[in-house]
């Protein structure tokens, strides 16, 4: 059968995070930019099973489909035109930060994980960009 | 799903922002604005509203300002009688405009501000990372 490159385990595994990454991006810019309308509650995207994806071989890391963020509620909304298949999953908001009008953004919460998520998708580049290297110094030419 | 739709988001919130505020300078700017006949009334303040609304391109909640609504509480009256908007017992209806409340409410649009700032930059960094990963 042949094989692309891009579906290669570790590649394939990498983009999922980097999928990953990029939608939950989308939804704390959500919450920062609703940081002040009345009754919004702050969402988060439930992170992927990458074990899962281990223990079921390099066929269940190609589908990304499967690799999608878990949809609880049926209510929830599919992200950015279903492209990734994702659902948001509700975080539990803590009572005592809610204000008044029922906003239950904590700015100083969101910035954090935005810092988190910018790191660990920088993570996930480097290892991308390694993993081509890899097969740079396979094929015979000198890796960047 | 991608970090442009992300930069929208956020610009929707940036724009939310300075609309509210724009309604805080006008607070402020009238904090001194009498009527000039006794009937009249002074300027009466003015609260910004944020609506969520789902952007159906992008597929995400985005922020938009909603309607520019008005305080109703009671005008503050100062003894002044030789002020053309004078009563018959020489008070002067003054705006109910607080400055300490505006000031807070500025400080608080411009940390709002400054976090969708932080989300831009966050979000363009992450973008030139991909495009690192071409430069092999």
């Amino acid at each position: 059968m042949p094989m692309s490159m891009t579906d290669l385990p570790l590649l394939a595994a990498l983009k999922v995070k980097m999928k990953w990454h990029q939608g939950r991006q989308q939804v704390l810019a959500e919450n920062v930019a609703n940081a002040d309308t009345p009754n919004f509650r702050a969402r988060d995207l439930v992170a992927p099973d990458f074990r899962k994806m281990l223990s079921g071989g390099a066929g269940a890391v190609a589908s990304s489909a499967a690799m999608g963020p878990a949809r609880t509620n049926a209510a929830h909304l599919g992200g950015g035109g279903g492209k990734l298949g994702a659902g948001m999953a509700v975080t539990k908001a803590d009572d005592w930060e809610k204000t008044p009008e029922g906003n239950a953004v904590v700015l100083e919460d969101q910035m954090l994980k935005i810092s988190e998520n910018q790191m660990d998708y920088q993570l996930a580049t480097t290892l991308y960009s390694r993993g081509l290297g890899l097969l740079k110094t396979a094929i015979g030419r000198r890796s960047g | 799903m991608d970090f442009l739709s992300t930069l929208k988001i956020a610009a929707s919130g940036l724009r939310a922002q300075s609309g509210r505020m724009r309604v805080i300078a006008e607070n402020l700017a009238n904090a001194d604005s009498t009527a000039t006949t006794p009937q009249g009334e002074p300027y009466r303040r003015r609260v910004p509203t944020f609506v969520s609304e789902l952007n159906r391109e992008i597929g995400a909640q985005v922020v938009r300002p909603g309607r520019i609504l008005t305080d109703r509480s009671d005008f503050k009256s100062r003894y002044e009688p030789g002020h053309p908007a004078a009563d018959a017992k020489g008070y002067v209806k003054t705006p109910n405009v607080n400055p300490l409340i505006e000031s807070m409410d500025m400080r608080e649009a411009q940390r709002s501000y400054e976090a969708n700032l932080n989300v831009v930059s966050s979000t363009r960094r992450m973008l030139m990372r991909t495009l690192d990963i071409l430069k092999g």
